[in-house]
């Protein structure tokens, strides 16, 4: 949700809430102060009718009018108080219900008692609070209206910069140089400003460190493996008619060469996460996917592996390097997957490639597949996957591994 | 035939030394850039083996300065830095191969055998062993007149066990030679096997003697007298 919506959101609702539960005060203290006034008029016409016949000692004439008038009746037994109470009452002029507010009080002439009526009609009191409700709802109406309309100027104009700013660290990758935020008036964007500049000058700083802190302690490793390999290769020489001493050189040597693939593929692991990459070469990838099968015709046949190709022509821009340990992996991943005697199938057209090997294990750890250093079986590093994958984001492409019908698949589209 | 290694690690350089010697070469060494500047500048080596990271400086300047002095001594660079953005540096700067750290030593002894047959016979001299005769321009491989009929593969192993002969090999050093590194090898070489056995009956059907020995199925020797 926007800012700018959110914040209206609140306003809104709190305004309405507002002027609604005024609008409810203010219609009950009104009908108060209204039915007191008329109480009022109606004693100050109790108190002349009362003198007047202190005075004359007689019922005085009766005028009545349309808002006021009085009756007069005999009580047929005395009342100590006078009642004032609210009736409904239909008049015949205006052919509607409305109510009167009546006093009723007792008056004696010539020891008789009579009980007179004063009544006033209350229309104009409701006439006036049925005004009230269309005058508040304009009222809130109103002010909503421009409420907003002020604080969509207000809130654009004050939180440009900020948005400014947003619009900047959007795209911002740690392999960028460093922002440089623009000074603002405003105290708190300039402090956010201020900080995201030296936040990312230290991320770059920290990521250039790093950068060659992995490229050097790779590099750095390969010599003393190289020292290994070479010593392993002259004790082999004496190591004829010693079958253990040959076996124990064997597995020195495996770890040795274990240990240097490791290095690559993380070393080529941070460069594609790095985007060191330019990945703008026209490649044909059938030409490279039966160059690497070639390469691996004895391993296949040693393996009793049949292998369906059904490639198509076509071009993409990507980078030779990288298309090539893609292939690569993915064979290697198949072969080493498939048991002997197994099948394994690609295809490739313009839209996908598609490996699949049978495998009796059962479906891999989807949420694992390409996660670094997971591996189904205690043979290779485990990062073949997670190189393929990362080529493939950094290529733009979809990746994707399904189980069905005891094959694995791996599918990589090229329009992802 | 002389050789020129110029290593900065003692360890790594003596190993290269003794197994070079031993394929009959005559080997200096140079474990500094300045030290190797003033040998390339006053002898010519048939090939020089170059690292690039040198505590004073850059192989790659060395490789430098030999070709703006129009030395045509044969350079392998073996590097570190495995990627192939340096390798195809230093091809192009006119080095002759390159080989990633951590190599072989068997390995490495083909592949300055290779330029030092390019450089200095221009690639017409036949490499002989025992018996066998191999014509290395015409891919061509007798004994006794007899021409063997050897597949890629085949052909590959025999120069390789050829020029490491009275050497042990292991699987993986033939395995990474025929199929390069970027393959993964399942645990058990039986296709290694497949090859040399192949070869073993190709080699005495000829009429040689069966001159490759298996170390105990791990590793493959080529034994001449």
């Amino acid at each position: 949700m926007k800012l700018f919506t959110k914040y209206n959101r609140i306003n809104i609702t709190a305004t309405i809430i507002i002027f609604l539960a005024g609008s409810v005060a203010f219609y009950f203290v009104l009908d108060y102060v209204l039915i007191r006034q008329l109480d009022a008029s109606l004693r100050s016409e109790k108190q002349e009718i009362t003198e007047y016949i202190q005075l004359h000692q007689q019922l005085p004439e009766i005028q009545n009018t349309k808002e006021q008038w009085i009756q007069i009746t005999k009580a047929s037994q005395p009342i100590s108080n006078s009642i004032t109470k609210t009736i409904p009452a239909y008049n015949k002029s205006e052919n509607e219900r409305e109510y009167i507010r009546q006093l009723i009080f007792m008056v004696t002439v010539n020891k008789e008692n009579y009980l007179v009526a004063v009544n006033k009609s209350e229309t104009e009191t409701d006439e006036l609070l049925k005004l009230i409700i269309p005058l508040t709802l304009s009222m809130v109406a109103l002010i909503l209206l421009f409420n907003y309309l002020i604080n969509r100027r207000l809130i654009t104009s004050i939180w440009q910069p900020f948005y400014n700013t947003i619009n900047n660290i959007k795209d911002y990758a740690a392999n960028q140089q460093s922002l440089t935020l623009s000074k603002e008036p405003i105290d708190e964007i300039n402090l956010l400003n201020e900080s995201l500049n030296k936040m990312t000058e230290q991320i770059h700083k920290d990521f250039y460190a790093l950068r060659s802190f992995t490229e050097n302690a790779s590099h750095e490793m390969q010599t003393p493996l190289a020292i290994i390999r070479t010593k392993v290769e002259s004790l082999y020489q004496l190591a004829e008619g010693k079958e253990i001493m040959m076996q124990q050189l064997l597995s020195i040597e495996d770890a040795c060469l274990k240990l240097s693939k490791l290095h690559q593929s993380l070393l080529l692991l941070t460069k594609l996460e790095n985007k060191q990459f330019i990945l703008n070469e026209l490649i044909q990838l059938k030409s490279i996917l039966e160059q690497k099968c070639e390469e691996r015709t004895e391993l296949l046949e040693s393996k009793h592996i049949k292998l369906q190709i059904d490639a198509a022509n076509f071009e993409i821009h990507f980078h030779q390097h990288l298309a090539e340990i893609l292939i690569s992996n993915l064979l290697n991943n198949a072969i080493r997957y498939t048991a002997i005697g197994g099948t394994i199938s690609i295809s490739l057209f313009q839209k996908q490639l598609i490996v699949s090997n049978t495998g009796t294990t059962g479906s891999l750890d989807l949420d694992k597949v390409f996660t670094r250093f997971y591996k189904a079986s205690d043979t290779g590093t485990g990062l073949g996957l997670s190189i393929i994958k990362e080529i493939c984001t950094s290529a733009g492409f979809s990746i994707s591994y399904v189980y069905e019908k005891n094959m694995h698949h791996f599918i990589i589209g090229f329009q992802a | 035939m002389k050789l020129l290694i110029v290593e900065d690690e003692y360890s790594l350089r003596h190993s290269m030394i003794e197994f070079l010697t031993t394929s009959s070469y005559l080997c200096e060494s140079s474990s500094n850039y300045q030290d190797a500047l003033e040998k390339i500048e006053l002898y010519d080596y048939d090939c020089i083996i170059l690292d690039i990271m040198l505590p004073d400086g850059s192989g790659l300047d060395l490789l430098k300065s030999l070709k703006q002095n129009n030395k045509s001594d044969g350079i392998i660079i073996i590097s570190a830095k495995g990627e192939l953005d340096d390798k195809i540096n230093g091809i192009e700067m006119g080095a002759d191969d390159y080989l990633a750290k951590p190599f072989h030593l068997s390995e490495l002894a083909v592949r300055v055998a290779a330029i030092i047959r390019r450089k200095s016979f221009q690639g017409k001299s036949n490499l002989i062993i025992g018996n066998i005769s191999i014509d290395i321009q015409g891919k061509r491989v007798t004994i006794e007149n007899k021409e063997l009929d050897l597949t890629q593969k085949e052909y590959q192993l025999l120069i390789y066990l050829a020029i490491n002969k009275n050497r042990v090999l292991s699987k993986n050093a033939i395995a990474q030679h025929l199929w390069g590194d970027d393959m993964d090898f399942p645990d058990n070489y039986d296709f290694i096997y497949a090859h040399i056995k192949n070869l073993r009956k190709k080699i005495v059907a000829a009429g040689s003697e069966d001159c490759i020995r298996s170390i105990y199925g791990e590793g493959y020797k080529m034994q001449i007298a």
